[in-house]
């Protein structure tokens, strides 16, 4: 499939794109969480296009993604209101009060400490420790 | 005379139903246990003693519910059958379990009990209530209503829970219920505790300790006193007596909530700090925050995972919906793109939910541990001097791109 964007014309291999994000999905919506630095990956290095195309395209791809997950969480009766207002505000205030704090830490060494959290993490919901 | 008319077959009725009765009466045996509990509530959990009389040399066993709150409880049947070899592939739902359940042993069952713990997750609650003799005791969940559904692989594929089979009979129901109260609060010390104190001559006492964190509202507590236990071959059967219902509130008050769908209280102070601070970190390191905060919600707190994935998903959608509109503006989306692994997308989503409720927690555990690991990697890697070159140019072609699309929009108005 040709995709133009800005004046360029990319070549996507729509095949390799759909069957990736159809995964991640399942993946993501299984497990709850969003699926963006699963997706970035997927498109800019499976499908070779560069950054600034990726970015807003992928947030569109995991939208569909949240929204459906989300619809058919609730008709599962997965869905807790007040857990759910307990978080939500958090989120928002986390997500304006983020890229505030973002401006100020070097994102590789934020990077580099989650890297080590979450192999720790990980250790331990495999049980290691 | 039309009075008439109607009152007599009423009377019929009743003359019928009159022989009845006494019989039923002349049935019970001597003397059912008496019950006491010295508090009629809790705030948030505590401690409450039950203690009676008895028939004397009788096993006393005392059992605990939360009377009027009820939550869901799945599992799904994936493990072959060591009889016929074949998987049933069934999976079994109820919304009708206790959102507390216990049952308390006479004391010297205790090492019995330290034997299931020993066994680790894979211990067998119906055979641990066989070896204590709380089977005798086990009756609230035993008649809960069960669906059970026929799960194929193509009904998994679109998304549905399979064909309703018909209702099981009661023993059938009893059996199943005790697996899906096992996989509902899965510890051996959470469903059963050895701490009944009897006399010789039958008098009883025994702690019933709730945890903080449990359901609100009423709680009932009966007692059961096994008096004989006959065996005849394979055969055993009990003689028992059982005591009245007692039974005591359980208050919960703000900021500690019942959320309805987990079966637990919480105070939702907690989520919202670990919300925030997650978010946060989920902002600077450029991942959502669903990552870290499903795992940390399981471990930390006693959520089912599907409650989890399913309350954390739609926390996203809003900064989401607000992302696409902002690049949206600058007409930084491509939209054929977006659209287009968007449909496929949408087809994983419809799934992935289904699966989450046929999985346990612990698999929950383990899959998302190996999710982390990857992400890791994935981290990882952006923190290389090869990527970070590369993303270097990205980002300089990011910016410029990003000013001219200002630029326009801001001209188009």
């Amino acid at each position: 499939m040709k995709v133009d964007f800005w004046g360029h014309e990319f070549e996507v291999n729509m095949w390799v794109g759909c069957l990736g994000g159809f995964l991640i999905a399942i993946m993501s919506s299984m497990f709850g969480f969003g699926g963006g630095p699963f997706m970035v990956p997927l498109m800019t290095v499976a499908l070779g296009l560069p950054m600034y195309i990726v970015v807003g395209s992928s947030l569109l791809a995991i939208f569909f993604n949240t929204a459906m997950g989300t619809v058919r969480h609730m008709q599962f009766g997965n869905f807790d209101l007040l857990l759910f207002l307990a978080m939500f505000p958090a989120a928002l205030l986390g997500g304006y009060l983020g890229p505030q704090i973002a401006k100020r830490v070097s994102p590789q060494v934020v990077k580099r400490v989650a890297c080590a959290g979450l192999l720790l993490l990980a250790l331990n919901l495999l049980g290691v420790y | 005379m039309k009075v008439k008319f109607s009152v007599l077959p009423l009377l019929a009725l009743v003359m019928m139903v009159l022989p009845i009765i006494p019989q039923a009466q002349a049935q019970e045996t001597a003397s059912a246990p008496t019950i006491t509990l010295d508090k009629t509530s809790l705030a948030n959990g505590g401690e409450i003693t039950v203690s009676g009389q008895a028939p004397a040399g009788a096993q006393v066993y005392v059992e605990v519910y939360a009377a009027d709150k009820k939550v869901r409880a799945n599992r799904f049947d994936g493990k072959k059958d060591p009889k016929t070899g074949k998987i049933p592939y069934k999976f079994y739902l109820t919304h009708e379990m206790p959102a507390f359940y216990k049952i308390l042993v006479p004391k010297d069952m205790a090492p019995e009990l330290d034997k299931a713990k020993a066994a680790g997750k894979d211990w067998k609650y119906s055979e641990v209530l066989k070896k204590t003799g709380a089977d005798a005791a086990y009756s609230a969940p035993a008649k809960i209503m069960i669906d059970s559904y026929q799960a194929t692989i193509m009904a998994s594929i679109i998304g549905s829970r399979g064909k309703l089979l018909d209702a099981m009979d009661e023993k059938a129901t009893k059996s199943e219920s005790m697996k899906l109260v096992k996989g509902r609060f899965r510890g051996v010390g959470k469903l059963l505790g050895a701490n009944v104190e009897t006399t010789p001559t039958g008098a009883y006492t025994a702690k019933v300790t709730l945890p903080a964190g449990q359901a609100p509202g009423k709680y009932n507590v009966t007692v059961t006193a096994v008096t004989e236990r006959i065996k005849d071959g394979d055969k055993e059967t009990v003689k028992k007596v059982k005591s009245e219902s007692a039974s005591f509130e359980n208050k919960v008050s703000f900021p500690t909530v019942y959320l309805a769908s987990a079966g637990t209280s919480i105070n939702l102070i907690y989520p919202f700090i670990l919300c925030l601070c997650i978010s946060i970190f989920g902002v600077l390191m450029g991942a959502g925050g669903g990552f870290i905060l499903n795992p940390i919600l399981v471990t930390l707190f006693p959520l089912p995972h599907t409650i989890v994935a399913g309350t954390v998903m739609p926390t996203v959608l809003f900064s989401q919906g607000s992302g696409i509109y902002n690049y949206s503006k600058i007409k930084f989306i491509n939209w054929k793109l977006g659209v287009g692994i968007g449909c496929a997308m949408l087809l994983g989503g419809f799934i992935g939910p289904k699966l989450t409720e046929m999985i346990t927690l612990d698999q929950f555990k383990f899959a998302f541990g190996w999710i982390l690991i990857v992400l890791a990697g994935l981290m990882f890697w952006q923190t290389t001097p090869g990527y970070l070159e590369k993303n270097k140019k990205e980002q300089a072609i990011l910016k410029e791109f990003k000013k001219r699309a200002e630029e326009a929009a801001a001209k188009g108005n």
